[in-house]
Formats: structure tokens, C-alpha cells, sequence
């Protein structure tokens, strides 16, 4: 229980603490969840399911709170709690970080993601999902940049009409379940035609999120206009929320659908890759080129879920953790850039390697890291996805192929124009304490992970079994 | 039945009161009236019993819960109107005691079992809110909401009317039991029924809103004072559709061929014109007003399902509109601008972040975004239907998309962070706090009720 209450309690403390500390409050707060985190790991086997609030009373449509987690919950939980205290950390010393409301509406975001993360029914789920939404729109609409609203406007539409869509799916579901209760949705047997339209909603609500080709038009508009921590969230966690979803619910719920619907979500996916990469290339606007980067990552990992086996599933786990840390350290460092340089045109940018070498040395491990250069935890994530994409079929693995030369074209081209050359400014100031700290703390993770990818495999491995043996034992009913 | 005498009594007190020129004495016996009419509506859910003998009204548990809701409704509307009626000392007793009437006539359309009683009940809850929808006597716009409230709804009672004489010539009876006896025997005229049916339907449809009966509901919310309008998309929308549920749903069910046909349709104009309307308003009375068009196109959901749960369902979805409804009439009694207009309440919500948070609330509420109490009501309305008629819950669902558009918006000029300096200080007085703190807790709170 404390697992998930706790960034509530620190949300309301932050709304009460003095100015000049809250940063603080935001800070422990989420510290605080993160150590709890680690100790529920720690008292964890990977083959358990541990309950953390099961009632035994339920609402009249069959809503039971059932709360908990397993492998891959709990995998998820600590990848948030992490995350979280990174950003806050990122962003210790700037003003945005002497609001009351941010730091609450930050700790809430992580309340309403574990909630995602822990939901072990539906509706809970479902609420949990649209939770995230309000703290992070409000984030966004108060602290971004000043054409915020449009953006804004699209993204806060096209995801709730998107998560409307999951709502029918549930709705749809429902009327063949006694209640909610995850166990109850697995067990209800689909024909193909109505598997089809269930997992159609269920896609389109996480196409939205994640985004896939071609919903993803909300995405880099959003992510630019958003302050750093709003774009840090929405990319290292809220749009994990998604594939997780995928992993969780979509799939294991209508496996029926699968053979339908996983062609095409296999070719979005690939469109993404190759697409928004060749357009993150011909960007100027750094945010809005990591934006891009973004999108061809994670359609890569979309695609790698879709075959569910478990090599891929474990990969993508892997990189699921893998972008979250990357896509952290690239907006931080972009953000670092147009600080410092007031702009975010990478022309207008140049020889900040010389002016401040800490930071060029963090930002091309971060940048190598996003290339997936071996040693890295994305280079074995991404090795498992294209891997298993190939024994897919192997056009499907050629094009998932490109991502690595691809990648690391507009990744290194970044660096190098923003970086490298004439200086074009007079100073720079170089990293501050917090900043560096995070930067060296993603650094670490990665490189652990890069070593040591068995570690997330054994954790979420045995989930990722139950989850596989129920999908595969799932019968097509023939109308 | 008890409440429903003490209610009315206590709204002549209440008049009575406004002769020694002390405001507060006339909300102190309407408070307390409500509260002891709470008390006994609550009693007879574990006790029921009828006290007198008379087979028109009848208390059973779907009323109950109904009726308690609407004297909490009227009850929040008086307190946190209060600040409002007190300005013209001349008149606070009148207000209120017209509001204590009008309740009077809701609970009698709650509580029905007989057509005639119905009928006495609608007229009881109408004439004192045309009285009090055109009480800005000084506002040619209240006039007008007034004027314009008396002559429709005088025609659609005279439709209602002719509807009952010809269901009456159908059947030959006025009592709902022995009505629902025939129906079920399948006895009565088909033709003359038939068209009896769909007369009724057209006035009840005119009493909450719906489209094509709508146009009354922007002139007139817009031109009531904001407390009005508050009472009518609250109570005023509660009893008539509870009333046309308990008709519908439970009486004319065994002709649902002949009417559901009609009301799917209607239910599907109501969503779109709400909906689309709502999109291009800039004065907050109208935005309120289309939204609450379309919010009755969705609760009409729950009287197309015969089932014993739409009871519950409708009630869930009502209570979580009124408590948003109110909150934000509320907050706009607060803000007191008389222009009205949306851009009014620029920068309210950072500079009172209090106000802010029952605001967002609300609004939220209303679009059905999850943990709140609208989200709840939305979901038990859609799903209950959903097995029955999926086009309607999916059109449905899509209307839903289309209203965050114009509620976010509000949200947004709300929140806005820029011109923080030239919004207003609000301060709303002690009453207007109690309230919004009901509604806030009843919107986060309300979503779990199980009965």
C-alpha cells in the first residue's frame, strides 16, 4: 500500500512546504518511494504475485481495486521511481523546481503511473491511465514555452479520445465478465470478430501514447513546447505506460486478434523506424530532433512486443528501460544547450566542447548510449528486437536494421554541429552538481545494464512466461 | 412523504420569516427545514411506510434516494446562493421560499404513482421557476428568460396533457400500477397509446433539454440568475428525468417498440447539437447550458435500458452532474461578472488555487475524465447500454471526445498563468466555502457509492 501512497502523502506536503525548500520535499519525496521501491524488491522472488490491496466488496459494475504486481509490475514501478527522482534531481536548482505545484503535480504523476503499473483490473487501470494525464498537461500548459496551447490542446484530445476508445474496449469486455478483476478479463474467451474490435481499441489507445506511425502527429509539437521535466516525463515514462499496456492488457486480453492485428502493428512500427528517423535528420531544432529519435525508438519496441516470445518481450523490456534513461539524458542535455545558448537551432550552436568539456563528455556517453554502441544496455536490447523481428521475417528484420545505422546518423550529427566547431558563444557554464550527478547516474544504470542484461531477463522472465503460456493457450472460438 | 410536507412548510415559514427583514432567519428555517425533510427521507429508506393513506405518491427506495439528492442540491443552491438573495433584503424570503415550493413540486414528481399526481407535481416545480428565472426584474435578459420559460413550457405541459388524455383514452386508468397491468396484457389501443406515448416523451424531453425541444434551455439559463440556472440543470433535470425514467422505463415497458425507436433518435440529436453547439460558446451561461443539453442526451441512456439497475445508474450520473453543475454556479456567483463571458475567469484558478482545484474538478467531471464522479456516471450509463444498443455507445463515447474540447478549454482560460496579476482576488463568503468543499468531496467521493 505504501508503495503507491507515499508519492501522494509527499504531493500534499509539497503543497504546503515553504518556497524556498520545496524543491527539497519533491526531492525526498521521491527518494523516499524509490527506496521502498528497492526494498519490495529486495523482499521479492521473479515468480511471485505479491497483493498490495485486494477488498472483498466491489462496485456494481464489477470495479474490485484489485492492486498489485509481479515481475513485470514491479520492474515497471522501480523504473518509474527511479526516473522520477532523476528528473526532480535534473531539476533541483532551477526555478521551475520552487513551485509548490510542480513538485506536487510531478509526485502525483508518479502516484497515477504506479497506479498504471500496480492495477490489477481494469477499470483501475483505465482510471489510473487518465490520471497521468492532468499532471502532466498541467506541467506543460503552466511551465512550457509560450505557444504552448495549440500543442497542448492536440495532445490532451487525441490521448483522452484515444484512451476513450480503450474505455469501449473495457465496456465491450465487460458484458462477458462478472467483474474487472484481471484474472476475470483473461479468462473471458472472444470470438475472432469481437477480439478484433476489442484489441482495435486497445491499440488505438496505445498507438496514441506511444505513438506510433501515424498517430504520433500530437508528439514532437508536445514535446518541444513542454518544460524539460514535461518532456522528460512524457517520454521516459508516460508513453512506457503504453507498451506496458501492450505487454499487459492489450495482448494477453485478445490474443485472438493477434495473428490479425500483428502484421500491421509490426509494419507501423517499422514505417516509424525509418520514417522518423529520416526526418530526425533533417531537423535543426534539437528538441524537436530527439522527438523524432523518440519515435523511431520506441516503434522498434512496439514492433518487438508484437511477436511476443520471450526473447523479444525480454528485449524490449530492456530497451523499454533503456530509452526511458537515454531519452533522460538527451532532453536534459538538450535542454542544458538551449539554457545556455537561447536557442534551440543546432546551426545557431557550436563549440560547447571546449567551453565545457564536462559537459561534452556526458553528453556523448549519453549519445553513444542512444546509438546503442555495445556495452550499452541498448545494445542488447536492441540486438534481442531486431533479432527477433528477423526470425519474423527477414525484410521486417532488415528495415528494423537500419535503426542502428540510422540512429546513430542523426545522434552523432546532433552532437557534432551542437558541439563541435567554432564556438558561437562567449561562455558556457558547465555542468552543475545535480545535473552531473544525473547524468552520472544514467551513465551508470546503462552501463550495469549493458554488462549485466541478465539481471532485468531473470526478473521479468517468469511473468513474461505466464504471460506467453496464457496467450499461447488461448483458444479461437469459431463463430 | 413526511419530508414533502415539511419542506413545503418550512418554505412558508420561510416567507413569513422575510417580514422581520433579517435574511438570515429566512435561510436558518430553510436550511433546517431541509435538513429535518433529509432526516425523514433517510428514516424512510429503513422504515417504509406511507402516512397517509393515498395512493398518488409512494416513497419506495429509487425515490428515496432521489428525492434525498435533490433536497442536498437545493439545499448546497441555498447556501451558497445565500450571499446573492441577502443583496435585495426585500426579497431573500420570496427567493427561497420560491425555491422550497418548486422543491416541493420535484418531490412530487419523484414520488408519483399516479399520472395526475405527476402532473400537479410538474406544475407544483414550474410556476415558481418562472417566477424565478425572470426575478431580475431590472434584466431585460432575465425578463425575457422568464417570458420565454412561462410560454414553452406552458405549451408543453398543455402537450403533456393531451398526451395523458389520450394514454387515459388507451387505457382508462391514471394509476401507474394498473397502467403497466394493461400494458403488459397488451389490451389497450395501439394507435391512441401510440400517439399518447410520443406526446408525453416530447414534454418530458422539453423539461430536461433535449434536442429538438432544447431551444428554450441557452435563452433561459443565460438570462436566470446564475443560482437558477444552477436549481434548474440541477434539481429541475433530476426530477424530470427520474420521473421520465420511472414512467418509461418501468410503465412503458412493454411498448418499448413504440417509443425506444423515437428516443434513440432523439438521444443521438441531443449529444450532437449539445455537443457541437457547445464548441463555439464565449459566454459561460450558454457553455453550461449546451453542455447540459448534451449531458441529457447522455443520461437519457439509462431510461432506454429496462433494467432494474438504470435506476441506480441515472442516479449515479445525476448526482455527479449536479454536484459539478453546482460547483461551478458556485464559483460564478464568486467571480460575479456580469458580462458573463468565459474570458472573465482568465487566471482565476492560479491566483485561488482553491477555487482553481473545485473548478478543474468540475469541469472535469464533466467530461468524464476517471477518478471522478462524472467518469463513474458516464461509465455505468454507457456500459449498462452497451450490450443493448453498441452504435449508441459508441456515438456516445465519440460525443464525449468532442465536449473535452470546449471543457479543456475552459480549464485552460481558467488556469492560464499569463495576466495572473489582473485576475481578481475572489473571496468567497464561509457558506460559499462549505459548499464548494461538499461538492469537491461529493465529486471525488460520490463515483464509489453502492447501495
Amino acid at each position: 500500500m505504501e508503495l503507491f501512497a507515499l508519492p501522494l502523502v509527499f504531493a500534499l506536503i509539497a503543497l504546503v512546504a515553504p518556497k524556498s525548500k520545496v524543491n527539497y520535499v519533491g526531492l525526498i519525496g521521491a527518494v523516499v518511494s524509490m527506496v521502498v521501491s528497492f526494498i519490495h524488491v529486495a523482499n521479492f522472488s521473479p515468480d511471485q504475485y505479491v497483493s498490495l490491496f485486494a477488498p472483498d466488496f466491489m462496485l456494481s459494475f464489477g470495479l474490485t481495486f484489485k492492486m498489485g504486481y509481479d515481475g513485470i509490475g514491479l520492474f515497471m514501478v522501480v523504473l518509474t521511481n527511479v526516473i522520477t527522482t532523476l528528473i526532480l534531481l535534473s531539476n533541483l536548482n532551477r526555478e521551475i523546481a520552487h513551485n509548490r505545484a510542480f513538485n506536487a503535480l510531478v509526485l502525483l504523476m508518479q502516484f497515477g503511473l504506479l497506479g498504471v503499473f500496480t492495477a490489477r483490473d481494469g477499470i483501475m487501470f483505465y482510471i489510473f491511465w487518465e490520471l497521468t494525464l492532468v499532471p502532466i498537461f498541467l506541467i506543460s500548459y503552466w511551465y512550457g514555452s509560450a505557444d504552448r496551447k495549440k500543442p497542448l490542446m492536440k495532445f490532451f484530445i487525441y490521448t483522452f479520445v484515444g484512451s476513450l476508445a480503450m474505455l469501449l474496449s473495457f465496456m465491450a469486455l465487460g458484458t462477458y465478465s462478472s467483474s474487472f478483476a484481471y484474472e476475470d478479463l483473461l479468462a473471458v474467451q472472444l470470438t475472432a470478430k469481437t477480439a478484433f474490435w476489442v484489441m482495435c481499441g486497445f491499440f488505438l489507445a496505445f498507438a496514441i501514447k506511444i505513438p506510433l506511425f501515424p498517430f504520433h502527429t500530437w508528439q514532437p509539437d508536445t514535446y518541444t513546447v513542454s518544460p524539460m521535466a514535461g518532456t522528460m516525463l512524457l517520454s521516459a515514462l508516460m508513453l512506457k505506460m503504453a507498451l506496458y499496456g501492450m505487454v499487459r492488457w492489450m495482448i494477453p486480453i485478445a490474443p485472438e486478434a493477434m495473428d490479425t492485428l500483428s502484421c500491421l502493428v509490426i509494419t507501423l512500427g517499422m514505417i516509424g523506424v525509418v520514417y522518423a528517423a529520416v526526418i530526425a535528420i533533417k531537423q535543426s531544432d534539437i528538441k524537436r530532433l530527439f522527438a523524432f529519435a523518440s519515435i523511431s525508438h520506441v516503434g522498434l519496441i512496439a514492433a518487438g512486443i508484437m511477436l511476443f516470445n520471450k526473447d523479444a518481450l525480454a528485449g524490449a523490456f530492456i530497451q523499454i528501460a533503456n530509452h526511458s534513461l537515454v531519452a533522460l539524458g538527451l532532453f536534459l542535455a538538450a535542454d542544458i544547450l538551449e539554457r545556455r545558448m537561447g536557442t534551440r537551432n543546432m546551426y545557431e550552436m557550436g563549440g560547447v566542447a571546449k567551453l565545457a568539456p564536462k559537459f561534452g563528455f556526458w553528453f556523448a556517453a549519453v549519445a553513444f548510449a542512444s546509438v546503442s554502441v555495445p556495452l550499452t544496455s541498448g545494445f542488447i536490447g536492441e540486438f534481442l528486437l531486431i533479432k527477433g523481428l528477423y526470425n519474423y521475417s527477414w525484410i521486417v528484420g532488415l528495415v528494423a536494421g537500419t535503426t542502428l545505422v540510422l540512429g546513430a546518423v542523426y545522434t552523432l550529427r546532433a552532437y557534432q554541429i551542437s558541439m563541435f566547431g567554432a564556438p558561437k558563444a562567449e561562455a558556457f557554464s558547465d555542468l552543475t552538481w545535480n545535473e552531473m550527478l544525473t547524468f552520472f547516474i544514467i551513465m551508470l544504470i546503462i552501463l550495469v545494464l549493458g554488462i549485466y542484461p541478465q539481471a532485468i531477463i531473470d526478473f521479468v522472465g517468469p511473468s513474461l512466461d505466464l504471460t506467453i503460456e496464457s496467450v499461447k493457450g488461448a483458444k479461437v472460438i469459431v463463430q | 412523504m413526511d419530508a414533502l410536507i415539511v419542506i413545503f412548510v418550512s418554505g412558508i415559514v420561510a416567507m413569513f420569516m422575510a417580514m422581520t427583514h433579517k435574511p438570515i432567519l429566512v435561510l436558518a428555517t430553510a436550511l433546517i427545514g431541509l435538513s429535518v425533510g433529509i432526516g425523514l427521507m433517510v428514516n424512510q429508506w429503513y422504515n417504509p411506510y406511507l402516512l397517509f393513506d393515498y395512493n398518488g405518491l409512494a416513497f419506495g427506495r429509487g425515490e428515496v434516494i432521489y428525492s434525498v439528492a435533490a433536497m442536498t442540491f437545493s439545499l448546497l443552491i441555498i447556501a451558497g446562493g445565500y450571499s446573492y438573495f441577502k443583496r435585495e433584503t426585500e426579497h431573500t424570503g420570496e427567493y427561497i421560499s420560491l425555491i422550497l415550493f418548486s422543491l416541493t413540486g420535484a418531490l412530487c414528481m419523484i414520488g408519483y404513482t399516479d399520472l395526475f399526481m405527476f402532473f400537479i407535481g410538474l406544475e407544483i416545480l414550474s410556476i415558481p421557476m418562472y417566477v424565478l428565472a425572470g426575478s431580475k426584474k431590472k434584466n431585460l435578459q432575465s425578463s425575457e428568460a422568464g417570458l420565454k420559460y412561462f410560454f414553452t413550457g406552458a405549451f408543453a405541459t398543455g402537450i403533456l396533457l393531451f398526451g395523458t388524455a389520450w394514454v387515459y383514452g388507451a387505457t382508462g386508468t391514471f394509476d401507474l400500477r394498473e397502467l403497466s397491468n394493461i400494458l403488459a396484457e397488451g389490451t389497450a389501443n395501439g394507435p391512441l397509446l401510440f400517439v399518447g406515448i410520443l406526446m408525453m416523451m416530447a414534454s418530458f424531453l422539453f423539461k430536461v433539454g433535449a434536442a429538438p425541444f432544447h431551444f428554450w434551455a441557452p435563452d433561459v439559463y443565460s438570462g436566470s440568475p446564475n443560482i437558477v440556472t444552477g436549481y434548474m440543470a440541477s434539481v429541475v433535470k433530476m426530477a424530470g428525468l427520474y420521473a421520465f425514467l420511472k414512467l418509461f422505463t418501468y410503465v412503458f415497458a412493454p411498448v418499448s417498440d413504440l417509443w425506444s425507436g423515437a428516443l434513440f433518435g432523439m438521444i443521438v440529436l441531443t449529444m450532437f447539437v449539445g455537443n457541437l453547439s457547445a464548441l463555439r460558446q464565449t459566454k459561460f451561461k450558454r457553455l453550461l447550458a449546451y453542455s447540459s443539453i448534451s449531458n441529457a442526451g447522455y443520461a437519457l441512456m439509462a431510461p432506454m435500458i429496462i433494467s432494474d439497475a438504470s435506476l441506480f445508474n441515472l442516479w449515479i450520473y445525476l448526482v455527479g452532474y449536479g454536484f459539478a453543475v453546482i460547483a461551478l454556479i458556485v464559483i460564478s456567483l464568486i467571480v460575479n461578472d456580469e458580462s458573463d463571458d468565459i474570458e472573465s475567469y482568465k487566471g482565476i484558478g492560479r491566483k485561488n488555487p482553491w477555487i482553481g482545484f473545485v473548478l478543474v474538478l468540475s469541469v472535469l467531471s464533466l467530461a468524464g475524465v476517471p477518478p471522478l464522479a462524472g467518469f463513474f456516471g458516464k461509465y455505468m450509463v454507457f456500459s449498462s447500454a452497451f450490450a443493448t444498443y453498441p452504435i449508441l455507445v459508441i456515438l456516445a463515447v465519440i460525443n464525449s471526445g468532442i465536449g473535452v474540447f470546449y471543457y479543456l478549454r475552459f480549464v485552460m482560460v481558467a488556469l492560464s498563468s499569463e495576466d495572473v496579476e489582473q485576475a481578481p482576488v475572489l473571496k468567497p463568503c464561509v457558506l460559499q466555502w462549505g459548499v464548494l468543499a461538499i461538492c469537491a468531496l461529493g465529486l471525488l467521493l460520490s463515483g464509489y457509492i453502492t447501495l
